[in-house]
Parts: C-alpha cells; structure tokens; sequence
C-alpha cells in the first residue's frame, strides 16, 4: 500500500485549520503569508506613501499621493448604537477618506516573494459612509436613492473599493487590481467590479515628466476611459440599510505570479474568473524592487461625503 | 509589549484661519501626544491649539482637562492627552497675524 504524503500533508492541514476559530473562516492556499486580526494591532497595514527627494521634501512627492491617509484601528463606534466592534474581537482596520470628491485613502501592506506561483489574500471587510446628522428633507435623497427605511441615501454616497497588487520579478512590474464600483459621481448606482487596462502611473514617470496629477486625481488609473466592468451583472451586496450597521463581506483574490496574471476573485458566494482580465506590465524595467510583493486596500469617494473601508481580517497565502 | 501607532494627520497643511483635523479613532489607547510642526512659520502671528473630544466622530467638544496651547506659528509644538475616550482631532485657529502657516501634524498613540 503506497501513502499519497501530499493528500494527507493536506488533509492535516485542513483540519487544524479548520479546527482553529480564527483560520477557518478563510479558504488560505497552503503557506499563509500573514494573518492579519486588528484585535492586535495594524500587521503592518500603513498609509501608502510617495516616494520624496533626497530632502524628504513634500514638493517632491507626486500631489496625488500626499493625502492617503493614516489607518485607524477602530472599534467600529457610531453615533446610534455606540460600539458596533469587529467580526471577531473588538477592532477592525478603518480607512477613511475627507469629504472631498475624489480623494482616496489608501493602506498598503509590504513584503516580497520567496517563490512563484498562486498567490492570493483574502478579507472580511464593510464598507460605509460618515452618518449624517443634520440639513433638511433634502438629506433624505442622494442620487439613486431617496430614503424609505429600506434603502439609505448614504449607500448612493460611497464611491469604490479597490483590492490590488504592486508586484514586480526580473524587473518587470505589474498590478492586479479589482475595484469594486458602488456609484458615479453622481451617485448613481453602479455596483460592478471594474479593473483597469493601464499601469498605474508611478512616481518616476512623473519625474520624467510623463504625467503630473492633481490631488484627488484616481491614482491606480486616473483616466475613467481605461477602466472596465468585470461583468455586466450587478453585484448584490449586504451594505445594510443604514450606514451605521456593519455587515461583514468575504473577499478573495488569486493571481498568478508565475504567469503574472489574475485568476480569480470571490466575494461572498460569487465567483468570478479572471484568466482573461489582462494586467498590463510597466514598458521600462524598474529598479530596486525584485520580488515586490505589496498588496493595497483603498477608498474612494466621489462626493463630499467621508467613505469608510473597514477590514476585520486579512490572510495572504501562496503555494510557494 | 504595548501596542503604539504613529499617524501623520497633516503632511503639510496650510492653515487658513480654523483647522479641524480628520476624526481619529482611538478607543484602544491609554494616552496619546500631538506634535504640530510650523514646516513655513508665520511669525507675528497667534495660533491656539485646542485637543477636541467626541462619542461618535461627528460632534466635538474640547477636551476640558487639557488647556488650549497658544503658538506663535514658529517652530514645533506638542501637546500630551489622556482620558480622552473614543475619538481625537486638534481644533488649531490662527487668533493674529496675516501670514498663512504651512503645518505637520503627528498624532502619537499608546495602549
């Protein structure tokens, strides 16, 4: 009798995965990268930062990525219930736009790649709007939405979320981003996944004077006419009514650094295909980032309304 | 080993008249320290500097245990609190002067 080691190897590991309150909730490839729980801390998570002069100087940093905002370690605390708290535990990791159209707050988490191959990250997020507190009739309607205590103007007022990568091997960088369209500008209701088909604009282009964006320019790609929807369909969520109750979403995202491509995305039971979602790779060769490997979380408002992305857990795995 | 976080509010802000810092949460931390730096000073001027408070991120009153700190734009300040609750923003007005200062702001958190 042979033993096929790899199958039990798997066996076991599932099952003290699956036996463990805190892992079992995710669905990790076989070597977990990082396990992210707020209840200890921001793991790393930090306000993405551009890259300064040799003075440190902020004139030297690109306008669109000097506002990214600090995370917060929030215990979810609103002006109706008091302390809504996590999935698990007390805190999640909330970051938080200003209410001006366009801006984008941004957390990035850094390491790099010891391997090829299936790499993936998986969280239970939420996503809301700064609950408004005063006006008149008019703050019963916001775009799409007109208030019938079912649906809530504040869901009209939250722009995207964005899910993405910063990889780079051989010097070749690229990003896999999924962004998650909840309105336009004019809060209308979207609620597609969209990717882009340009690279983001970097720091260095603009020092070679190839670009020079404004402060709340989209910074993963600031021309709308290079974004796409994933599927026509609209994706159904859980926001929840009101934008004072959090409802916890599951999200996974799986690339291929190999072939440095997108494979999947999952958010809560849909399951979307992503082989043919192309990931556009830099034309120049980029210096001083063999084996990036950065994933980003960010939000984005297009009115003048704080958007909030709250997330409860994050785990990073591979089959490296 | 207590946990700590660093978060830069203001990267260089020019202070027209009254700023209001961003809502921060910060219900995990004992004690917590401002640092406001005048990165373009505007000397001859007046700026107090008041620690605000709040239950839920949309109403502030001023955190009545700590005195409003007064500037002369120059330089670097700081300002320490604790007891504060869920929730912290600077409320910083220039009460004199004309010129406009450019301002760093650091918020420093502890369990």
């Amino acid at each position: 009798m042979t033993i096929d080691t790899a199958s039990v190897a798997a066996g076991v590991r599932d099952g003290m995965r699956s036996s463990d309150p805190r892992l079992s909730k995710f669905n990790p490839l076989p070597r977990i990268l990082t396990m992210d729980d707020f209840n200890q801390g921001a793991h790393g998570w930090v306000e993405l930062g551009g890259n300064y002069d040799g003075r440190g100087s902020l004139e030297s940093l690109d306008h669109h990525f000097r506002d990214f905002r600090p995370p917060q370690l929030s215990n979810a605390n609103f002006f109706d219930v008091g302390t809504h708290g996590g999935m698990t535990g007390t805190y999640s990791l909330k970051l938080a736009t200003r209410q001006i159209p366009g801006h984008t707050a941004t957390s990035i988490r850094r390491l790099t790649m010891s391997g090829r191959g299936l790499l993936q990250i998986e969280a239970y997020l939420a996503w809301k709007v700064e609950a408004n507190l005063s006006g008149g009739e008019e703050a019963n309607r916001y775009g799409d939405i007109t208030w019938d205590a079912n649906s809530h103007p504040s869901e009209a007022q939250f722009g995207a979320f964005t899910v993405a990568t910063d990889l780079c091997s051989e010097g070749i960088r690229y990003h896999n981003v999924m962004r998650f369209q909840n309105t336009d500008a004019d809060g209308h209701l979207i609620q597609k996944w969209m990717y882009p088909v340009v690279a983001e604009p970097t720091p260095h282009e603009r020092f070679e004077g190839k670009h020079d964006y404004g402060t709340y320019a989209d910074f993963t790609a600031p021309n709308p006419d290079d974004w796409r929807y994933l599927s026509d369909d609209r994706q159904e969520a859980c926001y929840n009514e009101v934008p004072t109750k959090i409802n916890w979403h599951y999200l996974r995202f799986v690339i291929d650094t190999r072939t440095r491509s997108n494979v999947e995305l999952q958010f809560n039971s849909d399951v979307y295909d992503l082989r043919d979602v192309p990931v556009p790779p830099y034309d120049e060769k980029y210096e001083s980032l063999e084996n990036l490997l950065n994933f980003y979380f960010s939000v984005r408002t297009l009115g003048p309304h704080r958007n909030f992305l709250f997330l409860d857990s994050v785990v990073i795995s591979t089959d490296w | 080993m207590r946990q700590s976080q660093s978060a830069v509010i203001e990267r260089g802000v020019e202070l027209e008249k009254v700023l209001e810092t961003e809502p921060f949460e910060a219900a995990w931390a004992g004690e917590a320290r401002w640092f406001v730096q005048f990165l373009r000073p505007a000397p001859g001027s007046t700026v107090e500097i008041r620690a605000q408070i709040s239950p839920d991120g949309i109403n502030w009153i001023d955190l009545e245990s700590v005195s409003p700190l007064e500037s002369e734009a120059v330089g670097f300040v700081s300002l320490p609190v604790e007891r504060f609750g869920h929730w912290l923003r600077l409320r910083i007005e220039q009460t004199s002067g004309s010129g406009s200062p450019q301002l760093r702001i650091h918020l420093e958190l502890k369990e």
